[in-house]
């Protein structure tokens, strides 16, 4: 019983790793592209900076909270969300950047 | 007696709020003799002039004339520009004639100027905070957000600059420690942005949507307090 519940554990965790997508966001114009988001809990955002200035994605959303610092022009950052809870993504220098990330 | 005094408050009201003509017509010679290439004859800048750094719409400028008079003595380096693009005149104009061509600025461009910063500062309605509180919200803010452009000290060494230093289009943020304005100018110019007040770009940007009055006029205070003077 003990070997097919730690079968069926293993299973279930290969299947969320194996589930869970990568998602683009680019930080184009001042602007992510797109700017909304739907996710799933282990899921990974990767941030694009096509700008020819730098920017600094972050959340203050405690249950997915992260802070890319400074992300000069062609370089990529990544989060993973940790938290079934919707946040926004917001620029630290631009801001009237906002990315809206729901999490379903 | 009350006709004569009547009279007498009429004539020093008027000497107040009246600059003299010649002194006017001297600031506005000298305005086209030397400020018109770049800012344009209406201080709208001249549209035909290819400068990196676009010259301010003086039109839009939130800077009282006394301001003024110090930024065209000085230049805008003295007081916290990244580049002397807005040279000093004192090497070349007398005190008098600076005052003269700021005044001309003022009374024909930027005849808005005060009934503008007037309504807008009456329409903000930032809470009265103690100065401790206003530091602790201000500093945060700064931190989280200013700072990543003016630097931590605000003298506008910072990371960003580093890394976008190379972008043709990419204004260097001011060295706010030799900023020449007031906290009240400092609030309206974070809320609405430096493209508001003039700038060309929108590279010091509007800040309205992300933070209230009340953490606006907090990151003024702190600025003001904290900052501004510490070079």
């Amino acid at each position: 019983m003990k070997k097919i519940v730690t079968t069926l554990c293993i299973a279930a965790t290969l299947s969320v790793g194996l589930s869970a997508k990568n998602w683009v966001i680019n930080q184009k114009g001042k602007t992510f592209i797109p700017s909304k988001l739907t996710v799933h809990v282990g899921d990974t955002i990767t941030f694009e900076n096509s700008d020819p200035f730098a920017h600094n994605a972050y959340t203050d959303d405690e249950a997915n909270e992260f802070d890319v610092g400074m992300q000069p022009t062609g370089k990529e950052t990544h989060m993973k969300v940790k938290s079934k809870e919707s946040f926004n993504v917001e620029c630290a220098i631009h801001p009237n950047m906002l990315l809206e990330v729901t999490v379903q | 007696m009350n006709k004569f005094t009547g009279i007498l408050s009429v004539l020093l009201a008027l000497s107040f709020n009246t600059y003299a003509s010649d002194d006017l017509a001297e600031g506005k010679r000298l305005y086209t003799e030397t400020c018109v290439s770049c800012h344009g004859i209406s201080g709208e800048t001249n549209a035909d002039m290819h400068l990196i750094v676009k010259p301010r719409r003086l039109k839009d400028s939130i800077l009282s004339s006394n301001q003024m008079a110090k930024i065209i003595s000085k230049g805008g380096h003295a007081y916290g520009a990244h580049s002397d693009i807005m040279p000093a005149f004192n090497y070349v104009y007398e005190k008098k004639q600076i005052e003269n061509i700021a005044e001309y600025v003022s009374q024909t461009f930027n005849t808005k100027r005060d009934a503008k910063v007037k309504k807008l500062l009456s329409k903000s309605d930032a809470k009265k905070l103690d100065a401790k509180k206003m530091h602790k919200i201000g500093k945060k803010i700064f931190k989280r957000n200013c700072s990543l452009c003016h630097g931590l000290k605000g003298d506008g060494k910072s990371i960003y600059v580093e890394e976008s230093k190379n972008n043709k289009e990419f204004l260097f943020p001011y060295d706010l420690r030799k900023t020449i304005m007031d906290e009240d100018q400092i609030f309206l110019i974070v809320k609405y942005g430096a493209h508001y007040w003039g700038a060309d770009k929108e590279d010091m940007p509007s800040w309205k949507k992300k933070y209230d009055d009340t953490k606006l006029r907090s990151v003024a205070h702190f600025v003001k307090t904290k900052i501004v003077g510490t070079d």
